[in-house]
């Protein structure tokens, strides 16, 4: 640790690489937090959790009771047994007794991602509140033609403020905070929608996941959905590598082309590009998505348009964090990543057991190491974003977990679940818990009386 | 921590065999060795944790039972191994409180029952001896307490209540003692002087007695010739007990007066000074003031003062006489003195004692010693009888004003509440000496019943006894020549109000009061009772209540016509409305007094025949004739109102007017 340090000082270690060190080695070290509480006053399943994007410090939460409460994930409100255990008690909370309070389960909060002014919360009583915080009153409500799944707003969106709402309903409906309506109403899934996402790499790019087992790529400058990720459309490996050379081009895609899922699709491509096809996979994909893109849209082949991603519904999605993958969690208990740029699935085998599969759960990411956060029904595994493997295992909710939220500036894990709490899940043998361990009570030493 | 890694494995053994007992406890042996074993070894420790979490998993609740038994062993005393446990906290939970529906306890089902119970408690020891320490614990307790709702034994509030009760309980007595040491110290000269004066007295009374006793002694010695004479053995041992007794004092005619002195004296001093010096120095004992110094010396005094007592108590038994400090029986008290009375009343001629010993008794008056042990007991009662008749004069005459304050007191019936006359002290109400557990839950062991509770309940009622007095006899003459028997308060049934008769059956008021009698009886004979009357003696007299019967006749025929006159007038009235009414009736017979007509005739049908009720249904329907007579009915309000509204717009304008000129 100190010898880290100094070789910062030093100049051996650039810093960002030196703070890259020290989040991965307390990232690999996250535990139960014994010194950190969070108050729940929540008497339902919390159904959501987000940090807010702009400090790193507010905790939002919604549960079933229809009530979501704000905490500061840094500043204590009280301590228990001379300061050992920090208290955090929500720093407001809305519920049913509150005016504007939602009648139904609360299933998805987040923040305004601009400041923290602005919380939006989706309810199962048709209803999206945006809230101001500061006074914690409603200030825009829009009816939805069903209970309310999910709701997301662009991280990266400086030109408009729209609330991607996923609900019972077929069509995802965008709401317009600025003005109080709904902008876009984006029909192409069977079923209801039960997860949304911006994505982290374009500001008019959306992801929805539907209980028909689909997710679906929308550009909304646009009209219709410009992508339907198919389960069987895969490459093998994370992202084939930009090459610039046809002859190694070839190579990759022979290996491909044998790999087996893509041909499939690969062939009414070659019909239409058959002179193409020796110039190499990645302009014949990109040819293939414009000529598609062209031809496709907006009615899309109907055979394309019943692509599924999952069998089952998609319960969750999460885009990484450089925009460049999807993560998907389905019904049918299976994780997948997939790459944005071409929709294929990666094939990674995340090492999950069950998934809850009646309910929208929320996954998190870490970038380094490159961690995937998952509700594994009582448990939150996490997993290698590029292994699959479990790399660590939480345990510590006596009910399903629905959702885990990754606090990036703390490294701390945020989980909650049907059992009403709110876990933190901290890096453990830090400093402070060293600081404290010396000091340590002796109630919890050794005691042998024989 | 030695740490002496061999292997493990040994700890297995150890467990598999600890837990394959069918009893309800662990092996202690076993147990013992499991963590001798443990202490040494880390790693013994980490294969102990795996060892007993897969015995967890035994489809047997007796297993299962015996692995948590042997886990909160390890559990209390192993920070490595609860840290190895809290990993997987949610499975030992589940494993042994089987709060999971889909992985319920196996059998047997009683163990199953004994480990839950077993599960539950050892969780909440865990979690208060470290709770604070393991987030997983807090938990899992928080779990099954706030969102499964198990019943845990609440140990930490349970015995934090107990104490606060018994904090509470002592406060109280402590409370209450202080009290009685206030009233206690505020008395305490009154009860020092009482008690003094009563030593005082006995004191001196003794002295008195035995002065006179002196004279009896050289007696006794002057006996001493007779010893030779008396060669029964038996006579023998009865003289010597008696010689013995010879110092004590034999009650005379002459010292009775303070011999009664002095056994009221010794009473009132055993009974009741003893009694609250001795309460007053437990209380000096228990009692816990700031004020040490007082309480010191008070309790010096009261020790000395009982020492006192106690020293006067033996001098009085040397002397011969037994205060009784039986202080819960005064019955048999009582009794004795009963004994005394009875004797007065002339039990003395069946006294064996006297039939036997004649003599004794006549030596008896001379204060000789020379008596029976059993007449040395009787003698009391002996002398008593010899001075029968005097006794009670004694007794009476003994304290004059006492005897007045008798002769003024009222009579109270015998009861508790004498012994706690006046007293202001509280009493404990759930005091029974016995510590017995009330099966009907807890009792409060201070509660007291203030004193003016305590009066009130001893409130006594007296009920009000009706003097008998004799009721006179009717004597009113019967027509075979006797008297009327009957005893009637005021007025016999027979011959009216009861008067005072000679023996002849006459009455013995003066005629005139008959004359008066029959005056106001019959009003028309007035002139003729009041030309007999006149004749009577004392004409003044008489013309006077003639005059005045005249007038109250005359005045009470007025009175009747009046009330005639009322009556008529009211008749008349009675009748005037009975017969608008009638009118009314007759202008607005309708269908629906019909229906009542007949509703009355129906009800009379049902009388008959109660199974007639649908036709009500049937009546009730209105008819056009009904719905013409309403509309008309009403014509005829509306046709009236418009008359009524002026008089009412004049009387308001009237009053309007009025309250101008006011």
């Amino acid at each position: 640790m100190w010898q880290a340090i100094q070789s910062r000082e030093t100049g051996r270690t650039r810093p960002n690489s030196f703070s890259n060190q020290l989040k991965s080695r307390r990232i690999s070290s996250l535990q139960l937090s014994n010194r950190k509480d969070f108050v729940s006053p929540h008497r339902g399943s919390v159904n959501s959790l987000q940090v807010d994007l702009t400090e790193g410090r507010y905790l939002l939460s919604g549960a079933s009771d229809g009530s979501a409460a704000v905490f500061d994930t840094q500043r204590a409100t009280d301590s228990e047994a001379s300061g050992l255990i920090a208290k955090h008690k929500c720093v407001f909370s809305v519920d049913k007794g509150h005016e504007h309070g939602h009648k139904f389960a609360v299933s998805s909060a987040v923040w305004y991602p601009i400041d923290t002014g602005l919380f939006v919360t989706g309810s199962f009583d048709h209803l999206i509140k945006v809230w101001d915080t500061n006074t914690a009153q409603a200030v825009v409500d829009f009816k939805m033609p069903g209970k309310v799944y999910r709701t997301a707003m662009s991280s990266l969106a400086m030109s408009h403020t729209l609330i991607a709402a996923g609900t019972e309903d077929v069509q995802v409906r965008l709401c317009d905070i600025a003005s109080g309506a709904f902008s876009h109403t984006l029909s192409g899934h069977r079923d209801g929608v039960m997860s949304v996402e911006w994505s982290t790499s374009s500001e008019w790019v959306l992801y929805t996941g539907g209980c028909d087992g689909a997710i679906r790529f929308w550009d909304i400058r646009r009209a219709g959905c410009f992508r339907v990720l198919d389960q069987s459309v895969t490459q093998l490996g994370v992202r084939p590598p930009i090459l610039k050379h046809t002859a190694v081009n070839n190579k990759v895609s022979a290996e491909k082309s044998s790999s087996g899922g893509k041909n499939r699709l690969k062939t009414p491509q070659s019909k239409h590009t058959g002179s193409q096809n020796m110039k190499g996979s990645s302009s014949v994909k990109a040819s293939v998505e414009k000529s598609r893109q062209k031809r496709l849209h907006p009615g899309m082949l109907s055979t394309l348009d019943r692509a599924t991603a999952h069998y089952g519904a998609v319960t969750g999605l999460k885009a990484t964090n450089d925009g460049m993958y999807l993560l998907s969690a389905g019904s049918d208990s299976r994780i997948k990543l997939w790459d944005t740029q071409s929709g294929c699935n990666t094939l990674l085998n995340f090492e999950t057991g069950r998934l809850q599969t009646n309910k929208a759960i929320q996954l998190a990411t870490s970038d380094d190491p490159a961690l995937v956060f998952v509700p594994c029904m009582k448990t939150v595994n996490a997993f290698g974003m590029w292994s699959g493997r479990t790399t660590l295992m939480f345990r510590g909710h006596y009910e399903s977990v629905n959702t885990c939220c990754f606090n990036s500036t703390d490294q701390e894990l945020y989980t909650s679940g049907a059992d009403r709490q709110i876990l933190v899940w901290s890096p453990g043998g830090s400093m402070e818990d060293d600081m404290v361990q010396d000091e340590e009570v002796a109630e919890d030493k050794d005691n042998w009386s024989d | 921590m030695e740490v002496r890694d061999d292997g493990g494995g040994k700890v297995i053994g150890l467990i598999e065999k600890a837990t394959k007992s069918s009893a309800q406890e662990v092996d202690p042996r076993l147990l013992k060795a499991i963590k001798s074993t443990l202490r040494y070894s880390d790693s013994e420790v980490r294969v102990a944790a795996k060892t007993l979490m897969e015995l967890m998993k035994h489809k047997h609740s007796q297993v299962r039972l015996l692995t948590l038994l042997i886990i909160d062993e390890l559990f209390m005393r192993s920070k490595l191994f609860r840290t190895l446990i809290v990993e997987k906290f949610d499975n030992l939970l589940s494993l042994s409180v089987g709060f999971r529906t889909s992985l319920p306890l196996p059998a047997p089902p009683a163990v199953a029952t004994v480990l839950r119970t077993k599960a539950i408690e050892f969780l909440e020891k865990w979690n208060l001896s470290f709770g604070l320490h393991y987030k997983e614990i807090r938990l899992g307790f928080d779990h099954l307490k706030n969102t499964l709702k198990l019943k845990f034994p609440d140990l930490q509030a349970n015995a934090a209540r107990r104490q606060r009760e018994r904090l509470e309980r002592e406060m109280k007595t402590k409370e209450i003692l202080r009290s009685k040491f206030e009233s206690l110290r505020d008395g305490f000269g009154v009860l020092k002087g009482e008690i003094e004066e009563t030593v005082k007295e006995i004191k001196e009374g003794l002295e008195i007695v035995q002065w006179r006793g002196d004279d009896g002694v050289p007696l006794a010695i002057l006996d001493e010739e007779d010893y030779e004479e008396i060669r029964c053995s038996h006579l023998r041992q009865i003289r010597m007990d008696s010689l013995k007794q010879s110092d004590k004092v034999e009650e005379t005619s002459e010292n009775r007066v303070v011999f009664d002195v002095l056994r009221e004296q010794g009473k009132l001093l055993m009974k009741k000074h003893l009694v609250s010096v001795q309460e007053g120095i437990s209380l000096l004992i228990k009692v816990d003031v700031s004020d040490n110094r007082t309480r010191d010396s008070m309790l010096k005094e009261l020790i000395d003062i009982r020492n006192d007592i106690l020293a006067t108590e033996k001098k009085c038994e040397e002397a011969g006489f037994v205060i009784s400090r039986i202080i819960d029986t005064p019955e048999k008290e009582e009794d004795e003195d009963e004994d005394i009375w009875e004797d007065d009343d002339g039990k003395v001629g069946t006294d064996p004692v006297k039939n036997v010993a004649p003599l004794a008794r006549v030596q008896n008056g001379e204060g000789s010693s020379l008596q029976s042990p059993s007449a040395a007991n009787r003698s009391t009662l002996e002398s008593t009888s010899n001075k029968a008749p005097s006794t009670k004069m004694v007794r009476r005459s003994g304290d004059p004003l006492r005897d007045k304050l008798i002769s003024e007191a009222p009579i109270m019936n015998w009861g508790s509440q004498l012994s706690s006359w006046d007293s202001t002290t509280e009493v404990r109400a759930n005091h029974r000496g016995l510590e017995l557990e009330s099966h009907w839950g807890r009792v409060d062991q201070d509660a007291v019943i203030p004193a003016d509770k305590i009066a009130e309940l001893n409130l006594q009622a007296s009920v009000y006894r009706e003097e008998r007095t004799e009721i006179p006899p009717c004597h009113a003459p019967l027509k075979k020549g006797a008297l009327c028997q009957r005893r009637d308060l005021r007025a016999c049934p027979f011959h009216g109000p009861i008067v005072p008769r000679d023996d002849e059956g006459n009455p013995i008021i003066i005629e005139e009061s008959q004359n008066k009698t029959s005056s106001t009886t019959e009003i028309n004979q007035e002139d003729v009772s009041m030309d007999e009357t006149t004749s009577d003696s004392d004409p003044n007299q008489l013309a006077r209540k003639i005059a005045k019967q005249a007038l109250k006749n005359i005045r009470e025929q007025d009175k009747e016509e009046l009330r005639k006159r009322a009556k008529r007038a009211k008749h008349a009235k009675v009748k005037e409305h009975n017969f608008s009414v009638l009118r009314d009736a007759a202008m607005a017979s309708t269908s629906k007094s019909a229906v009542i007509d007949e509703e009355f005739d129906r009800v009379f049908a049902e009388r008959k025949n109660k199974k007639q009720t649908f036709s009500l249904g049937r009546r009730k329907k209105t008819t056009a004739k009904d719905r013409i007579s309403e509309r008309l009915l009403s014509n005829r309000a509306k046709g009236t109102k418009p008359k009524q509204m002026p008089q009412g717009n004049d009387d308001e304008k009237y009053r309007e007017t009025s309250a101008n000129q006011w």
